[in-house]
């Protein structure tokens, strides 16, 4: 267990990605990127629908394949996914079939602990967001705020050196995300896991991260990486907080008027 | 209560064929060979069950019936998984399948006789026939209706072999899909087993029902046909059962 958990770094070396549709038009989804993540760095992705957020997002969990470039975990290049690599999916995927404290231990059986020391573990992982008395519900009767707890439970049970969040709270109503929000940095501060988040939500992106990526529009690249420099819990009506949220939107609206600007065109 | 509630429509269905079947004999006095009053079938039953007769030609339907089943769904459920996962074998098989679905079973059953003669094998080809498809289109598309980011969070949750992956993840995924044919396509293969004794065999339900005609027995024929009905709402009961217990769709 104890080499398991460490945290790694990621190095994103010129990752593009190209997808060629069945009538064999190629749409260039992201440019060729090149960006390094520190080992146990929060780091959030922000862009304009469709930037290649949630692509760059697939290549890191190895679930899809760069077109050019490479990615690295701990210099380790990516070849297919691996449970070392945690994801987080907006639509939750839990196992219906699974109970809530099945689907937290899905992955530990698959590392193949036994029975006791999953039931453990997975019981550790829901206390910590705060589901100790749900494990034995079914997961089709929690709300979608208790699911993405469950799912995050999930990812970091099997204590990965990484965790991919694809927009994890875009679902959920500002209140329950909040109240996410302030879990997630909870697991994350006893744990010091790699995390990448994409999200839509610049105040998000700056409450969690230590560095907020800003891309552009599709195909996409690296506008601006923003260091957040300030302590947690951040405080999102503090002036510096604004300027961050200033910062960000400022360089999010160019990319936005280019965004619906390339779609014009392909509307008219 | 609840079991009463439960039950009160199926006693409902039957005090309402006795009616029509009473006013039909009281309005149109057919012969009693041809429609029999209710005490008559009654009796019939009964004596039908003493002898143990019934229960004979129950056991062979219900052996033919669960033996093609069972080969049926061994077969169209690994295919159906296969056609769903593996786009190819579903190009290639698709329009197979497209062409032999459309024939009914008892289509069948000509070429079952002249291949196998009247015995068991002919009416388990008729039945596999019958059982197979709904099997197969239910496990195709349920393996289809998964939603692919389950499969992606088995693979990122340690699923790293196509096996481990279909095991922990595509198969329950799909299983309440799988159940739902398998319970549909035991009630055809039961309607099937029926016609195939009607026209070849010298035991089971269709068995009783055609030698009824045959002796002009119409109590007889009447008795072979609730015994049908009977054992059709039975089976589908067990086959629901066994889904809320083992399944996890809402059902």
């Amino acid at each position: 267990m104890a080499t398991a958990g460490e945290s790694k770094p990621i190095s994103i070396q010129g990752v593009g990605k190209v997808f060629v549709s069945a009538t064999g038009e190629r749409v260039e989804a992201l440019s060729p990127t090149t960006f390094d993540i520190a080992a146990g760095e929060f780091i959030s992705l922000v862009g304009p629908s469709g930037c290649g957020k949630s692509t760059l997002l697939s290549i890191l969990a190895g679930l899809l394949d760069a077109s050019s470039g490479e990615a690295l975990i701990d210099g380790v290049p990516i070849r297919g996914p691996a449970i070392d690599r945690g994801m987080v999916f907006q639509s939750y995927a839990l196992f219906p079939w699974l109970n809530v404290i099945g689907n937290v231990e899905f992955g530990l059986e698959r590392m193949g602990l036994d029975k006791r020391e999953r039931r453990e573990i997975a019981m550790n992982y829901l206390t910590s967001v705060g589901l100790k008395d749900f494990a034995s519900k079914q997961v089709n009767e929690l709300s979608g705020g208790m699911k993405q707890r469950v799912a995050i439970a999930r990812a970091f049970a099997t204590k990965p050196s990484t965790i991919l969040m694809d927009e994890p709270f875009g679902a959920l109503d500002a209140l329950t995300r909040r109240s996410l929000q302030k879990q997630l940095l909870a697991v994350w501060e006893e744990h010091r896991k790699t995390v990448v988040f994409v999200t839509h939500s610049v105040p998000e992106a700056i409450a969690l991260s230590d560095r907020v990526v800003v891309m552009t529009a599709r195909p996409g690249s690296i506008k601006s990486v923003i260091n957040i420099d300030l302590e947690h819990p951040r405080d999102a009506s503090s002036d510096a907080f604004r300027d961050y949220e200033r910062q960000i939107y400022g360089d999010l609206d160019a990319e936005l008027a280019k965004t619906f600007a390339l779609e014009g065109q392909v509307a008219s | 209560m609840k079991q009463l509630l439960r039950i009160a429509p199926f006693i409902l269905a039957a005090v309402a064929i006795v009616t029509v079947w009473w006013s039909v004999i009281l309005v149109f006095k057919p012969h009693v060979s041809l429609l029999p009053p209710p005490p008559q079938v009654a009796a019939e039953f009964w004596e039908l069950m003493v002898t143990g007769e019934l229960f004979t030609h129950i056991g062979a339907s219900l052996g033919r019936v669960i033996s093609a089943w069972a080969l049926a769904a061994l077969v169209a459920v690994p295919l159906g998984v296969a056609m769903g996962r593996l786009p190819i074998v579903e190009h290639l098989l698709d329009p197979l399948v497209e062409l032999i679905r459309p024939i009914s079973p008892l289509a069948w059953i000509p070429l079952a006789i002249l291949w196998f003669g009247i015995g068991e094998a002919g009416k388990v080809f008729v039945v596999f026939i019958g059982a197979f498809f709904p099997a197969l289109i239910s496990t195709v598309a349920g393996v289809k209706r998964i939603d692919p980011v389950l499969v992606h969070a088995g693979q990122v949750l340690g699923c790293n072999s196509r096996s481990a992956l279909f095991r922990k993840v595509v198969l329950p995924a799909a299983m309440p899909n799988i159940i739902t044919g398998l319970r549909i396509s035991f009630g055809t293969g039961w309607a099937a087993i029926i016609a195939a004794e009607l026209v070849a065999a010298r035991s089971g339900l269709g068995y009783l029902i055609s030698n009824g005609m045959e002796i002009l027995r119409a109590d007889q024929v009447i008795v072979g046909m609730i015994v049908i009905g009977i054992l059709g709402v039975l089976f589908d009961l067990l086959f629901r059962f066994i889904q809320r217990r083992i399944s996890w769709g809402a059902f």
